[in-house]
């Protein structure tokens, strides 16, 4: 962490840290829109903009700092990129993935074709060259950072002030296009910006692996919320962490292997780890959240099937609930331990039985059940014989609420289709 | 031996080369491949193989996993190399059992970790490919460093370099050629059927998603034997360009395959003339495979007025 206040170190870290930040916002864009790979598309379109760029400015004798001159050339080759895609696209024979990967690869030859011109007659301007398409932050000085800073607040300026505009926008883009006339510009900003935070970063991760910076952040943001400004602030947070840190790891890395490791690839691999650690461990959304819940939930429904079983047959060795159920029987006893664990039943010596709360336990299952039938029969008008199959799964997730509502609407019947009695309400 | 190509400029090249043609014809020529002819076979295999299989990455809408997996390819060769590095031999060229192995790591790491995201984690599609070849991208792009010492011969995975071809070289791009031709022609009647009606050709029997995995492998061979050329960027030129310039003429599939053959040999032929060209002229040597690769996108767009005139002549006659 030291390495923020080291005058050489410090502005390529910062450095990182602002473009991360910049396309980890415009990357909730281009994710939310389903669009994720239109900044690959204008990460390679920029690319003769770079060559360009470079050339322009040796020409003019900024040899020493091209920065300025390889940013303008990017970002207007990126722009005529977008606009030849968006140009293609009407024609309906070319769908958009071949669209966006003929301007890609045309631009990236062209590009190539330009850099190639450069390399004799400017050597210095040739060399800086492959800074963009690999990334390159260590040349970085204080005063790139204060341009970075300035475009990235801009940006920033840019989401707060029309955050309403650009919520409808990723929403409902038709209705936002009908209500106003400033929800056009703020699309063409949101174009813009888009362009602008890809250009901004190709320096630090290279043309190839901006795709991630963009979106890796967004979609580990969107597994944790559904509130836009949140995706927002997450998507932020996430980028420009994964910015510090794998910056960090490069530099240690670097020390530790005596080999110059480039921030780029490693700023990428952590963001992508935490992308996949949110798929599978975000609170709710997560795969193996989901999952678990899941399983909890079909353990609980065994659970209190076993309970009605031993409702109905009194007394019951664990063999009987083996044979009954065909599960294996370590998974019954671990279950019937719970259930004895919640006081609802007791083992004596060999054999499980019911206690007094567990009958009032199973005569409850048993009357969320029947009700569900009487209600299936006498309101819906099934036939008898099927509803039994529907109960079994709806007696398990039936609330006191709906109990109460079943049992107004059907008067408090005492009798199901089946014609057995139904316990009488818990309490009552 | 002098270069038989040295001062030639556009035209004269290729007056040069049907001379050169004339005399391997008629038994008269002596000394070896001139680099300009080297260039030009490998760059009209890797035209002729990368349109075949491209034409179906486009009609099938593959394009941007082709685009991944050219990514993730760097990742294949990269951990071939250390096989083989590990056994002791370091070659600067890959022999072709390495090209297929490097192909089919890529191939398959690409299509089942995409594949995975999508279904099992249900990430959107695009976010799934984007995310997928630059992490993959991204491991290669580190293990090349710490090998190496030195990330910068990623720039020549990248972007290749025609100038430093050998004769090694034409070997794989021609097999990668011979292997899709083969198999376009063998599997014909079931790309057409799985390409244009899914549905039907399930009925048939045939499955899009098997002949979408062949062509992903097919693109990763090709790609990999086009590396050392191209690199994996441009080659994406070489999939997509001739089949969309095809397009803009006819929409007939086995017309498509022959003018996409046509125009990636076109290109290449003009691309490399015009690097003599320049070469003569300033002196200056120039990335062939960008010009080439240039010369696609430019001629799609100046072909544009030149296919309205003939798609009305098509739309009258059969």
């Amino acid at each position: 962490m030291s390495a923020l206040f080291d005058p050489v170190l410090r502005a390529p870290l910062l450095g990182s840290m602002i473009m991360s930040f910049a396309t980890s916002i415009v990357g909730v864009f281009l994710f939310l829109r389903r669009n994720a790979l239109l900044g690959e598309t204008l990460s390679h379109a920029a690319y003769p903009g770079v060559a360009l760029g470079a050339l322009l400015g040796s020409l003019l004798g900024a040899a020493q700092d091209l920065t300025f001159f390889i940013l303008g050339g990017a970002f207007i080759a990126a722009w005529m990129g977008l606009l030849l895609f968006r140009s293609l696209m009407r024609n309906p024979t070319i769908s958009s993935d071949s669209a966006s990967c003929f301007v890609l690869a045309g631009f990236f030859g062209i590009g190539t074709l330009l850099a190639s011109f450069l390399q004799v007659p400017f050597p210095t301007a040739f060399r800086t060259i492959p800074n963009y398409l690999y990334g390159q932050v260590a040349t970085m000085t204080d005063r790139h950072i204060l341009l970075y800073a300035l475009l990235a607040s801009t940006l920033l300026t840019f989401l707060i002030l029309f955050f309403k505009e650009i919520h409808l926008l990723l929403f409902d883009p038709q209705l936002a296009r009908s209500l106003k006339g400033s929800a056009r510009w703020v699309e063409r900003g949101l174009s813009f910006f888009v362009a602008l935070a890809v250009i901004m970063s190709i320096r630090s991760v290279g043309v190839v692996l901006l795709s991630a910076m963009l979106i890796a952040p967004a979609a580990a943001a969107r597994q944790y919320t559904d509130r836009l400004s949140l995706v927002f602030l997450l998507s932020a947070l996430f980028g420009t962490l994964s910015a510090l840190w794998g910056s960090l790891l490069a530099l240690h890395l670097s020390a530790r292997f005596s080999a110059p490791f480039p921030p780029g690839p490693l700023i990428v691999l952590l963001s992508s780890a935490w992308v996949l650690f949110s798929l599978l461990f975000a609170p709710k959304r997560g795969l193996v959240i989901r999952t678990s819940r899941i399983l909890i939930f079909r353990l609980h429904c065994v659970e209190e099937n076993l309970l009605k079983f031993l409702w109905r047959c009194n007394k019951a060795p664990l063999a009987e609930f083996v044979a009954t159920f065909g599960l294996p029987a370590f998974v019954i006893r671990t279950l019937l331990m719970r259930l004895q664990w919640r006081g609802w039943i007791c083992r004596d010596q060999e054999s499980y039985q019911l206690t007094v709360s567990g009958r009032q336990r199973g005569n409850r299952i048993v009357r969320l059940h029947r009700l569900w039938e009487a209600y299936l029969v006498t309101s819906l008008g099934e036939q008898s014989e099927g509803v039994h199959r529907s109960a079994e799964e709806i007696e398990h997730i039936l609330t006191p609420e709906l109990e109460k509502e079943l049992t107004e609407l059907l008067n408090d019947p005492k009798e199901d289709p089946h014609a057995q009695p139904i316990p009488a309400k818990e309490g009552a | 031996m002098q270069n038989p190509y040295s001062g030639a400029t556009f035209f004269s090249f290729f007056g040069v080369l049907a001379k050169r043609l004339w005399h391997c014809a008629t038994g008269q020529l002596e000394g070896a491949l001139a680099s300009d002819e080297l260039q030009l076979l490998v760059l009209i295999g890797i035209a002729l193989s990368c349109s075949l299989v491209g034409l179906f990455l486009v009609l099938r809408k593959m394009t941007m996993l082709a685009n991944s997996l050219s990514h993730t390819l760097i990742l294949g060769i990269v951990a071939v190399f250390f096989f083989l590095s590990a056994q002791g031999e370091t070659p600067t060229l890959l022999p072709l059992p390495a090209l297929l192995g490097a192909a089919f790591i890529a191939a398959l790491l690409t299509c089942v970790i995409t594949a995975f995201f999508t279904t099992v984690l249900k990430l959107e599609e695009s976010a799934s490919i984007a995310l997928v070849f630059t992490t993959l991208f991204a491991l290669g792009v580190l293990l090349i460093t710490l090998y190496a010492k030195n990330s910068h011969l990623a720039a020549e995975l990248v972007m290749g370099n025609v100038d430093a071809l050998q004769r090694g070289d034409l070997k794989a791009v021609w097999i990668a050629f011979f292997a899709n031709s083969l198999l376009i022609t063998l599997f014909f009647k079931e790309l057409k059927v799985s390409t244009f009606d899914g549905g039907f050709a399930r009925s048939q029997g045939i499955s899009p998603t098997l002949f979408n995995y062949l062509l992903m492998g097919q693109t990763a061979f090709t790609a990999t034997a086009a590396f050392r050329a191209v690199g994996v960027l441009m080659g994406l030129a070489f999939f997509v360009a001739p089949p969309l310039i095809a397009r803009l003429f006819t929409h007939r599939l086995s017309t498509l395959l022959k003018l996409g053959l046509l125009i990636g040999v076109a290109a290449s032929l003009g691309g490399v003339a015009l690097s003599r060209h320049i070469l003569s002229m300033t002196g200056r040597g120039v990335s062939t495979g960008g010009l080439v690769v240039s010369l696609l996108f430019i001629s799609y767009f100046a072909l544009v007025p030149l296919s309205r005139i003939s798609i009305r002549r098509l739309t009258f006659t059969k």
